[in-house]
């Protein structure tokens, strides 16, 4: 390869790599892969890959013709030509287009494990009994079950969640998990939290589907810990959150 | 007589490879392939999620990293260095485990970072401390740990101990004379043998940015590579083994430490912001354990550990994890110990 074309080459993975975060930024799935707080970094990587990308695919153009004199690509040329660089700084890209796109949900539980030994509880989260019971979500509830004084308060308060369904091999039949994931920093860290549903028609719900659940709160041993339980009172079936995971 | 060894090397090496072939066939002819494939499949979502995840949240800190080299290697001439680092080994390794408050890299930029500073004539020991310091030891992890954990004993712990352990690690390497002793050969951009004020002429500010953009793109990509290789394997990890079991395992204060440790490696965060990811284990884990993470996971991961091996001599990379890791199982089962 010569360097002219690495150089070209090189310009051009770094402008479409750019363009591919701008997509995500644009299509607002980003945060299907980090914390929405990291959206700043992502938009200055933006910038940060088209200025470099413009300025290497066109330093291109001189480095052909100007090789004696170019004095910047004269060391470059013999040791930093990486081909296996600009194939990996396509993976991305490649998993990018041909995997479609989707946030965690039931088959990642699989792998990264579904617990209430998530890390939902940080160390010093105040626990919120102000808040109404209805406008906690399935984190606020963890929260609650993770403070053994909270619990017993709790128990008999209404509820009013959403989350994706995911059908545990522990539970008896008529339950489901109402789950989100919890991501704190990217989907690298990402751990499911759930709440068991008494429902008569659990078996009728597809896994993965979203849905909102209203009911009563109360608790299940499941194991070794204690478990927020809703019996539901209604689950209909909804469109997946703009924000799929919980921050907490 | 080179050549004679050299056809002894490869013939051995053909008898390697003519084994792994054979016993790999075995044990995929006893496995149940379609199943896996199909299973592998299935997970192809997570995968991407997680490997996207790793790769988007590590891009603004690598181009940090490859700008700084850059930035270094046009701005920085080696006089200056050489002044900034004194002679004696031990102070210079304490100088350079703090250079990280200059250069503020996590392990994704210190690869790159370090490779360019040895260039421009930063003694073998200091640049280690460096190297294994500067994710640490650097304004934007000091503020996420102090963040997410309070000015207290954690962040203090970590950021000592980290230290503690580039400096010890960094001693050893003082018997090496030169960078080129732990480099890869093919790694050791070999300044002193051009006279570079005839060969540099003063450019102007222009040139010296486009200079520098340049040589950011270039480490990109030779970095980026092995980040990219690095995220995709944690990602397969996560994607197929279990990690529930791993939480399950580990609650007591030695198994907690050596899971910690384990996660750090496996789940390969970013070291400006794993301070944030660990605060959720801390209810679960050990005090010890939560250190150990912040001390290790910074120093080696899936991807530092390839990025290491790109770039430095097998022996080097050897020493480079395995004292830092017995290093950090030790401090973490102290603290365990003191605390209880």
């Amino acid at each position: 390869m010569t360097l002219r074309l690495y150089r070209y080459l090189q310009g051009f993975i770094l402008i479409l790599t750019a363009i591919f975060l701008l997509q995500k930024i644009l299509s607002g799935n980003l945060d299907w892969y980090i914390h929405q707080r990291f959206m700043p970094l992502t938009v200055l990587s933006v910038i940060v890959l088209l200025v470099i990308g413009v300025i290497v695919f066109r330093s291109g153009r001189s480095a052909g013709h100007h090789e004696h004199h170019d004095h910047d690509d004269e060391h470059h040329h013999k040791h930093h030509i990486s081909r296996w660089g600009l194939v990996m700084a396509l993976l991305p890209l490649l998993v990018g287009v041909l995997i479609p796109p989707k946030p965690l949900t039931s088959d990642a539980i699989t792998g990264k494990g579904f617990s209430s030994a998530a890390p939902v509880a940080s160390g010093d989260s105040v626990v919120q009994f102000g808040q109404a019971s209805d406008e906690r979500n399935i984190l606020d509830w963890h929260r609650l079950f993770s403070s053994p004084d909270a619990l017993g308060a709790v128990l008999g308060q209404s509820a009013n969640v959403i989350g994706f369904v995911y059908h545990d091999p522990r539970l008896k039949e008529g339950q489901f998990l109402v789950s989100r994931f919890t991501v704190i920093c990217c989907a690298a860290d990402g751990f499911a939290i759930g709440m068991v549903v008494n429902w008569p028609e659990s078996a009728s719900l597809p896994a993965d589907q979203w849905i909102k659940v209203k009911g009563v709160v109360q608790s299940i041993q499941l194991g070794d810990q204690k478990w927020p339980l809703i019996e539901a009172t209604s689950v209909e079936p909804i469109q997946i959150p703009d924000q799929p995971y919980l921050f907490p | 007589m080179t050549s004679s060894v050299q056809t002894q090397s490869k013939s051995r090496q053909w008898v390697i490879i003519k084994v792994v072939a054979i016993l790999l066939v075995i044990v995929t002819s006893q496995l149940p392939i379609l199943e896996i494939l199909l299973q592998l499949l299935g997970r192809a979502p997570v995968f991407a999620t997680v490997f996207l995840g790793i790769f988007i949240e590590a891009v603004p800190f690598l181009l940090l990293g490859t700008l700084g080299s850059g930035f270094v290697e046009v701005f920085i001439d080696q006089e200056r260095i050489q002044r900034l680092i004194p002679r004696n080994t031990l102070l210079g390794v304490l100088v350079g485990s703090m250079l990280g408050i200059i250069f503020p890299v996590c392990e994704c930029g210190v690869v790159p970072l370090t490779r360019r500073l040895f260039s421009k004539g930063l003694p073998a020991a200091a640049g280690i401390a460096f190297l294994l310091a500067a994710p640490v030891v650097n304004p934007i992890a000091i503020l996420s740990t102090a963040a997410a954990f309070g000015w207290g004993w954690m962040l203090v712990g970590r950021i000592g101990l980290s230290m503690l352990i580039a400096v010890a690690t960094a001693m050893i390497f003082s018997v090496v004379k030169s960078p080129a002793d732990v480099l890869l050969p093919s790694q050791w951009l070999h300044r002193e043998a051009i006279p570079l004020p005839l060969h540099t002429p003063v450019r102007s500010l222009r040139e010296k940015l486009r200079h520098m953009a340049v040589i950011a793109a270039d480490e990109f990509y030779e970095m980026g590579r092995f980040l990219i290789l690095g995220a995709a394997l944690a990602a397969a990890m996560q994607a197929l083994i279990p990690q529930q079991a791993l939480l399950e395992v580990g609650r007591g204060p030695v198994t907690s430490v050596l899971v910690m440790l384990a996660l750090a490696v496996i789940l390969s965060i970013c070291s400006t912001v794993d301070a944030f990811v660990v605060l959720g284990f801390v209810s679960i884990f050990s005090p010890g354990a939560i250190l150990a993470f912040l001390i290790f996971g910074p120093m080696v991961d899936i991807k530092t550990t390839l990025m290491y091996f790109s770039v430095l001599n097998k022996r080097s990379v050897v020493y480079l994890i395995l004292f830092p890791l017995l290093m950090s199982l030790l401090a973490g089962l102290l603290i365990n110990l003191l605390v209880a």
